[in-house]
Formats: C-alpha cells, sequence, structure tokens
C-alpha cells in the first residue's frame, strides 16, 4: 500500500526534478538496490520494502550543484539531510525530500546466516517480517530478528526532514537512554576484552573504504588522510596499526556528525561492526554536549564551535 | 592417464597435516562472518560450502608486498656522503592453495599474461605464483549472482589448477590436472578414485546448467564496448548508483592494479607495492591537479572496458573477468557488472528525442 | 638490456650536477654508480626513466639528454608534487636511484631525411632535447631543422645554454617566442601555437614533434591540421601518473595502450585510434 502512495508521489513530483533516487529490487530475491528514475515509464519499478536498506541522501551533496535532485529517505536518513543543512554541504532550493516512516529494515547479512547461507529463490515482505524460501523450504523471519542494530533502538522512524511523507507517522515505543545501552554492556568488558576483540574484528579490514564512501558525512572522500601523502599519518601497509589507526581517524573525524545509519557497518564486505566505535563516540558526544547529530537543520555540531565556557561541560570553578 | 583420487571426508584433516609438512596451506576459514583463505593450522574449522569472500589472490599477489628495504648510510670519513643499501627479499616458501574455486583459480591465469608474459617479468609474483600449487573444489551450487559459463568459465572448470576436487558425498574426488597435482594425489591417504569419475562428470554439468547466463556471449563486445566510450548518457546512468570504493577491485580475482609508496623511519625505509583501485578518485590524479578521469562514470567506464574490451584485445580476446559474482555481491550498492555488460551488448542508438 | 633481473630495482645513482633552468625547474645531470653500468647504459631519444629519492617516491622523467653522450644521464624536473618538491631540494652529490630506460621512443630511423619541425612550450622542450642533440650529433641523416619554443616569461625559457647554441648554428632554425612583453625581450611575442601558425611551416616531407601544456598541444594540433600536416606526420609525447613504469599497476593506460610501455611517444594517427581520456 505504501509501495502505490510512493509511486503516487513520485509521479507527481518527476516532472519538477532531474531525477528521483529511490529503490528497486536488486540482483537476487534478498537485495534491493538503489535506483535513479528519469522517465516516468521506470516508476512502476521502484519498490518499499524492508529490504530497502540503503542510506540515499549519501547521494545528495555531489547531486545539488548543479541537478535538481527527489530523495527517498526513511527516518535514520533523514538525519543525514538535516546534518547536510547543518553543514551547508548541500542546495536545499534543488533537493525534494520524500519522507517514508519505517518500522524497521532488514540486514542482509543477518538473513543469510538465518537461512545457513543457503541459496535464497525468493522472499516475500509482509506485516513485519519477512518470508524467505530455500531449496530446504520456507523460513518465516521476523524484521526485528534480523534488523540491523539501529533498529532496536530507533527514536526517529517518521523522517525528521521532508517536503512528502508517504504514510502516515510512526512514533517510537523505544527508550531514549536504550540508544546507548550496546555501548555500555560493551564497556563492561575489561579493557584487554575490548582490545583482543577490534583486533580480531579490524584485523580483517582490507581498506576498501566501502565504510568510508557510504558513509552520508565523509564527503572529503576523494582526498581522504588515508591515502594522502600531505599530510602523512597513514602507511599503506595492511597491518593491524594502520588498519587501527584509519579507523580511528574515520570516526574522530565524525564525531558530533555521525547519524548511526549504521550503513558503514551494513557495506562493510568483511563483516566488521565499525559503526560501535561510531556509536561509542556519539554517546560521549551525547554526554559531554548533549547533543544527537541530525536532528534539526539548525543546530550547530560541537565539533565547529568553540566556547571558552561551554554550558554542557564543568570544567573548573572559579 | 591423469591420477585420480577418493578421499573420504574424514580423512580430509589428515591430508592437510600431511600436506602441511611440505607446504604452507591457505584454506577457506570463517572469519567473523565473513570467508576468508588463512593459513591452516589444524584448529579453525574449514569453511567449504560457500566460496571465501576474497579470492585467494593475496597468496600469490600480497595486499602488502615489501619490493626491497633501503637503508641511508652515512660515511664514517665524511659524514656528508650518504650511500644507500637496497635488500631485496625473495625467498618464497612452497605453497598450497586449497577450496579454491574454478573462478578463482582462473583469475590467477589474468594476472599471468602481464606479469610474466612480458620481457619484464614481475619477479615478486612470479616467484610466488611458481611455488604455488592450487587445489580447486568444484562448485555444487552457483553463488548468488555468478555468471562464470557466459565468460568462458565453467563451476568445474580445471584451467588454472593443479587439481579439481569434487564433493562426491562422503567424500571428494580427486582429479589432478598438471605434474603438481599428480605428486599430490599419490599420498598414500588416496584411494583410487577411478569409479567417481562419472558421478563427478555429471555433477558438474548438473551445475553448470544451473548457471546464470546474464548475457549470451562477449563476441563483439570489446569493439561495442568501444563504442560507447563518448556515450556519457549511458555511462551516467549506469554509474550513478556506484559510491567509488574499493570492495569490487579487492575482493577481484583477476583485478591487479597496485600502488608504490616510500615509508621511511630515521634511515631506514621500505618501498612498498600495495592494492590500489582504478574506482578511486586518487587513482590517476596527477600531481599538477589534472584528473583525466574525475568522474565516477569515466572510472567505471575504464574498469569494465579494461576487464571486457582492452584487455581481450590486447590478449587475444581473453577475458579479463572470470564471473565469480564477488563485486556484485559485495558492493554497498549491488552495481552488477554482468547488467552493465549486458546493457552494453543490447545498446540500440536511439534517436534523440 | 640495462634492466636487472628486478625490474622495480633502481640502480643506485649519484646526482653529479644540478642546473637551476628557471625558477620552479632544475636539470640533474646523473651518473650510475656502477661505471659498467654506466658504460653499458644503452637508450633511444624519447625513453623515460623512474628517478627514485628512497623515502619519498618515484616519478618519470624523460632522458633528455641524448644517447650519443653518455657522460651523464640528465632529467629536468618541475616543481610540481612530493617527490619533485624533495628532488628540488637534493644538493650535488646526493644519492638517487634509476629506473631506466623504460617506454618507447622516437622513431628517428622513419624520420632520417626528412625536415624536422619541434613545437615545444616550457618544459616540454625536455623530450625534444634528447631528439634535438641526438639529431645534431647525426646531423647529415637529416633535412632542415625549425624549433618553435615559447614560454611564459623569458626566465621560464629552459636550456638557456643550449638555445643559445642553436641560435649561432645554421644549420638549425630557432624560433623563441613568450607569451606577453618582458623587460629586456626584443624577440617575438606570442602564444606558440600563434607562432607556428605565422612562421606556417609546410608539411612537405616534414615531421612535426611537439610537447608541452596540454592546452598548448591542442592548440598546435589544430595548427598544424590547418596547416595540412597529416596525422602521422605529428608526434607527441604524452603524460600520465605513472607508478611501475612496466605496464602493469594499471593506472596510466588510455584504452588498452600503457603510457609508460607503449608510449609515452605517439602519433597523432595512433592517439586518434584510442579512446580520448588525457
Amino acid at each position: 500500500m505504501t509501495q502505490k502512495k510512493l509511486k503516487e508521489v513520485v509521479q507527481k513530483v518527476l516532472p519538477d526534478v532531474d531525477m528521483v533516487i529511490g529503490y528497486r529490487q536488486g540482483f537476487d530475491p534478498v537485495h534491493a538496490t538503489p535506483f535513479f528514475v528519469t522517465r516516468p515509464e521506470q516508476i512502476d519499478e521502484l519498490i518499499w520494502n524492508p529490504l530497502c536498506v540503503h542510506n540515499l541522501a549519501s547521494y545528495i551533496p555531489s547531486l545539488t550543484t548543479n541537478k535538481k535532485v527527489a530523495v527517498i529517505v526513511k527516518g535514520c536518513d533523514s538525519r543525514a539531510i538535516n546534518q547536510y543543512l547543518q553543514e551547508n554541504l548541500i542546495n536545499r532550493e534543488n533537493l525534494v525530500v520524500i519522507g517514508i516512516p519505517c518500522s524497521g529494515v532488514v540486514s542482509v547479512s543477518k538473513v543469510l546466516k538465518a537461512v545457513d547461507h543457503q541459496i535464497i529463490e525468493s522472499v516475500s515482505c509482509e506485516n513485519h517480517a519477512v518470508t524467505v524460501k530455500t531449496s530446504q523450504g520456507e523460513k518465516k523471519l521476523s524484521v526485528s530478528d534480523v534488523s540491523p542494530d539501529k533498529c532496536k533502538t530507533c527514536l526517529y522512524p517518521t523522517p525528521l526532514v521532508y517536503d512528502h511523507l508517504v504514510g502516515d507517522p510512526i512514533t517510537s515505543d523505544k527508550e531514549p537512554e536504550s540508544v546507548y545501552d550496546e555501548v555500555r554492556s560493551f564497556e563492561e568488558k575489561s579493557l584487554e576484552d575490548r582490545f583482543q576483540f577490534w583486533k580480531t574484528e579490524l584485523d580483517r579490514c582490507i581498506r576498501c573504504y566501502a565504510c568510508r564512501n557510504a558513509c552520508p558525512m565523509c564527503i572529503c572522500q576523494d582526498r581522504c588522510i588515508a591515502e594522502s601523502r600531505d599530510p602523512h599519518w597513514v602507511t599503506q601497509k595492511t597491518n593491524q596499526t594502520e588498519k587501527f589507526m584509519y579507523h580511528m581517524i574515520h570516526a574522530l573525524h565524525l564525531a558530533g556528525r555521525c547519524v548511526e545509519c549504521e550503513e558503514c557497518t551494513r557495506v562493510c564486505p568483511m563483516e566488521i561492526p565499525v559503526a560501535k566505535i561510531k556509536k561509542k563516540i556519539n554517546m560521549e558526544m551525547d554526554q559531554l554536549f548533549d547533543y544527537k547529530a541530525g536532528l534539526n537543520a539548525e543546530d550547530t555540531p560541537p565539533m565547529y564551535t568553540f566556547k571558552v565556557d561551554e554550558e554542557t561541560i564543568e570544567e573548573h570553578e572559579l | 592417464m591423469a591420477k585420480l583420487g577418493y578421499l573420504p571426508k574424514e580423512k580430509l584433516t589428515d591430508f592437510l597435516e600431511n600436506l602441511k609438512k611440505k607446504y604452507r596451506i591457505y584454506v577457506p576459514c570463517q572469519d567473523g562472518d565473513a570467508v576468508l583463505f588463512q593459513p591452516f593450522d589444524g584448529e579453525k574449522p574449514l569453511c567449504l560450502d560457500r566460496p571465501a569472500t576474497v579470492s585467494p589472490k593475496s597468496v600469490i599477489f600480497p595486499q602488502t608486498d615489501i619490493l626491497f628495504s633501503f637503508d641511508y648510510r652515512k660515511s664514517s670519513e665524511d659524514p656528508k656522503q650518504v650511500s644507500i643499501e637496497l635488500t631485496e627479499n625473495l625467498d618464497f616458501p612452497e605453497t598450497v592453495i586449497f577450496g579454491s574455486r574454478p573462478c578463482d583459480a582462473k583469475g590467477f591465469l589474468i594476472y599471468d599474461r602481464p606479469y610474466t608474459q612480458t620481457d619484464m617479468p614481475d619477479i615478486y609474483y612470479k616467484g610466488r605464483r611458481e611455488k604455488t600449487t592450487i587445489i580447486t573444489l568444484a562448485c555444487n551450487y552457483p553463488s548468488p549472482g555468478c555468471f562464470c559459463t557466459s565468460v568462458g568459465g565453467d563451476p568445474a572448470d580445471k584451467e588454472g589448477s593443479d587439481i579439481l576436487m569434487t564433493d562426491v558425498g562422503t567424500g571428494y574426488f580427486f582429479e589432478a590436472v598438471t605434474a603438481k597435482g599428480e605428486e599430490i594425489v599419490e599420498d598414500a591417504v588416496f584411494e583410487d578414485g577411478s569409479s567417481y569419475q562419472e558421478k563427478a562428470q555429471a555433477a558438474h554439468k548438473a551445475v553448470a546448467d544451473l548457471v546464470k547466463k546474464p548475457f549470451d556471449s562477449t563476441e563483439g563486445l570489446p569493439e561495442k564496448l568501444l563504442s560507447l566510450f563518448e556515450n556519457d548518457a549511458f555511462w551516467e546512468a549506469e554509474a550513478a548508483k556506484c559510491i567509488s570504493c574499493g570492495a569490487c577491485t579487492y575482493l577481484c580475482p583477476t583485478c591487479y592494479c597496485f600502488n608504490i609508496t616510500d615509508e621511511q623511519a630515521g634511515s631506514k625505509g621500505e618501498r612498498i607495492r600495495s592494492w590500489d583501485a582504478c574506482m578511486f578518485y586518487h587513482f590517476t590524479l596527477e600531481a599538477s591537479g589534472h584528473n583525466p578521469r574525475p568522474l565516477k562514470q569515466q572510472r567505471l567506464k575504464n574498469r569494465v572496458g579494461h576487464k571486457f574490451s582492452y584487455y581481450p584485445k590486447k590478449y587475444e580476446g581473453a577475458i579479463a573477468c572470470c564471473g565469480c559474482g564477488r563485486c556484485i555481491r559485495s558492493c554497498p550498492v549491488s552495481v552488477d557488472i554482468s547488467e552493465i555488460v549486458a546493457h552494453a551488448q543490447e545498446y540500440k542508438d536511439e534517436p534523440s528525442k | 638490456m640495462n634492466q636487472v633481473n628486478n625490474p622495480y630495482l633502481p640502480e643506485l645513482a649519484t646526482v653529479k650536477k644540478i642546473i637551476d633552468e628557471t625558477p620552479n625547474i632544475k636539470s640533474y645531470q646523473v651518473v650510475l654508480n656502477d661505471p659498467e653500468k654506466m658504460k653499458n647504459f644503452v637508450f633511444e631519444p624519447g625513453q623515460v626513466g623512474q628517478l627514485s629519492l628512497f623515502g619519498v617516491g618515484e616519478s618519470t622523467f624523460v632522458i633528455n639528454s641524448p644517447p650519443t653522450r653518455m657522460d651523464y644521464l640528465q632529467f629536468s624536473v618541475m616543481k610540481a608534487g612530493e617527490v619533485t618538491a624533495a628532488l628540488h631540494e637534493l644538493a650535488e652529490g646526493d644519492p638517487v636511484g634509476v629506473r631506466a630506460p623504460l617506454g618507447n621512443w622516437f622513431p628517428y630511423e622513419e624520420m632520417k631525411g626528412k625536415k624536422i619541425l619541434f613545437v615545444g612550450g616550457g618544459i616540454g622542450l625536455a623530450p625534444l632535447r634528447t631528439l634535438i642533440l641526438f639529431i645534431l650529433d647525426n646531423r647529415d641523416d637529416y633535412d632542415d631543422i625549425t624549433i618553435i619554443y615559447g614560454s611564459r616569461t623569458p626566465p621560464d625559457l629552459c636550456y638557456k645554454e643550449d638555445l643559445e647554441d642553436w641560435e649561432k648554428r645554421s644549420d638549425v632554425n630557432l624560433i623563441l617566442t613568450v607569451d606577453a612583453e618582458y623587460p629586456d625581450w626584443e624577440k617575438r611575442i606570442g602564444f606558440v601555437p600563434t607562432v607556428l601558425s605565422e612562421v606556417a611551416p609546410s608539411p612537405k616531407n616534414t615531421v612535426a614533434i611537439t610537447c608541452g601544456p596540454p592546452i598548448m598541444i591542442k592548440f598546435v594540433l589544430e595548427g598544424l591540421a590547418q596547416l595540412q600536416f597529416k596525422d602521422e606526420q605529428i608526434i607527441t609525447t604524452l603524460e600520465k601518473r605513472m607508478k611501475c613504469g612496466i605496464g602493469i599497476c594499471g593506472r596510466c593506460n588510455i584504452g588498452d595502450m600503457y603510457v609508460c610501455k607503449d608510449g609515452p611517444v605517439f602519433s597523432l594517427a595512433q592517439l586518434k585510434q584510442l579512446p580520448s581520456e588525457i
């Protein structure tokens, strides 16, 4: 039903823009893929279902300079748009935001694990569940069982910025404090255990920079410090030190900017949960500055300003 | 007659332990949720039921390779006089890649032409290649996105392997392809495999019929792609969703581009070769600031062009893509190179509206 | 063949002399440390080398001294990026590495008996220099020589000593120009492509060789076409970001041609067959 409404909205919007960015079916039943609609006859291929995981907002900065673009966003994706507006990275007049309230998407990795990596013959989505058919039979999976971590603590199921809303707004039933529950429980482990965890996980990293390029906020990806010779902070070696260095720099550059869309974890071909690092830094930013990225267009990211006396930090008593 | 052997599944570890006495062995293992080729240690369980996340190319072409190290030496008589000592390390151990797929093995054939069939062969690659034996496992089912039969391959292709293994239920049917392979199948742990040959061949044929064919043939494809070179609209549409990372390149069995950088600490340092990707913006960026391929559609066009047009042109039609489908599976946005090729094949010039 | 078994291992060499050509271009006369290797070093005019600064990196330069004068190998370096900036900090006596010769060379055999027209701008004179000197050292094999060379300002002219030499010679027609008026400059004023059209050399039995900034090459090629030069008569050398120098790292390609191996010398006829991505 939402899919039908979506097509109607796109039909209305398309004549006024150069393209509408949405989703269509991908190369196999469990993958959706970004779809750039430029002609009315393409609209019918648009889909909307829990497979639509990609953060399409990432495409906007490079396009709105000289093109008029409409983009379909979920709640988490819309935070990226607000963050772009805070940082002056996009031309709002050239952007039409089509927001869709979302009750959760699936993680393809988790679905594949749930069916033991059997070849998936078909996927049908209905009522917060995906039914996956393989040669071993059918398996019904509730979306919340196979969703990425972000959906479990989602506070913004309805887009925070939009020009059109497709469907009724959804209110979150999650506790705001629960957003960083996982960070806190991970921190209960000893320092050695935590270090070992990251050493093992990051050892697989192949520095393909999918995480960086998929991140909506990494707009300097073509001139990244990970590959730069001037300044020269990171070498091209693939030992643990270099991989740690790259990931720490990447996460620190996102402090106060990461909108927790978890694209970085989703796109990692080596299945490294890199979003956890950014989530930890976000928790610190929240505690220090009472700030979460991308909630509205008027905020200023804390790392963009400097105040001698920060309102939220008790530094010293004079 | 080729050496045929049968190895019951419960004897697999014994076989590998024995092989380990003579070779350094790389096997596909589960690492987190990924499957990677790692040194066989007898403890980590093997994962053979699906192709590894990354191809085994890093065994012969490591992601970081130290070409040589250098040392600036000051003369004790005259400190202003500096000389340099260079040290290469060309010692490569005997190695076995166990459990690669036919597409992975074909990847090395793609490397072989530019890297070894030249008047200036790459001695690092050549040295490792000559010391490596490849034991390939025939696929018993296609993987999502794979299309080997459209690019001259097959789920039981022997080309490029020293041994082809087939899972025949209770064990593995080993077929030696080369002299190196025959030596291994002579191990006492093997039973005579001739009775399993027919079963294996039937299985091979059945799987080949299941592999999808996104395009009919690569006949005329090099020229067709060249004819589309100036068609910016075509490439803009195909590359629209690409995010210009290096995942496809780094996972690909046939991608062989690299970078050379110097690293120095104090008076010592190294010149290292590391994987690079033509999909990155900086790949062709010149010191003057000029970039022949500043747009991602130009880079995607070059990658597809290299595999299906430029390489075949240089090497008598050989396609530099083995159809493994890794790039499609692991792409953050599911860019599908087989779909792009199919679109190119079907493309007909339409009169502009 | 000078190449050692390992195509990536440079020959150790020493900078014997550094010449300040222009405010941002220096020439380095380099000698291989191993006297046998230096004595037996063979290369053709137009071939390039990778000059190594260990710890910084490598950069590609044409060997702009000719094979007929083998006291040293000369490379000219314009300060542009990391390696070239570091090279500019070198002093005479400093160690470097050389991987050479790489690439193809000017078809000087086919050029015998013909008139040669050189059209260069700025540091583009470097690859032309090796061929000019080679031809002057084999003067009788070639017909008339015309050199049209210009730069932004007089201080930016490269190889000032050579230019003086060539000006004096009666068997070379040297036409110098700078882009605009400049104090104490009494010779021609005008962009190189404009001067080319003014001089209007005849294409008859002539080979034209051009090298310079991309924008200059673009207009020079148009100018030569207008003068009725055929594509086969026009030769140029290309530049690209290079790393391996042996045609396998994948980055300097234009279509299926690798500038480091199948080039950098190309005729316009060859270039027109390649996809246009320069």
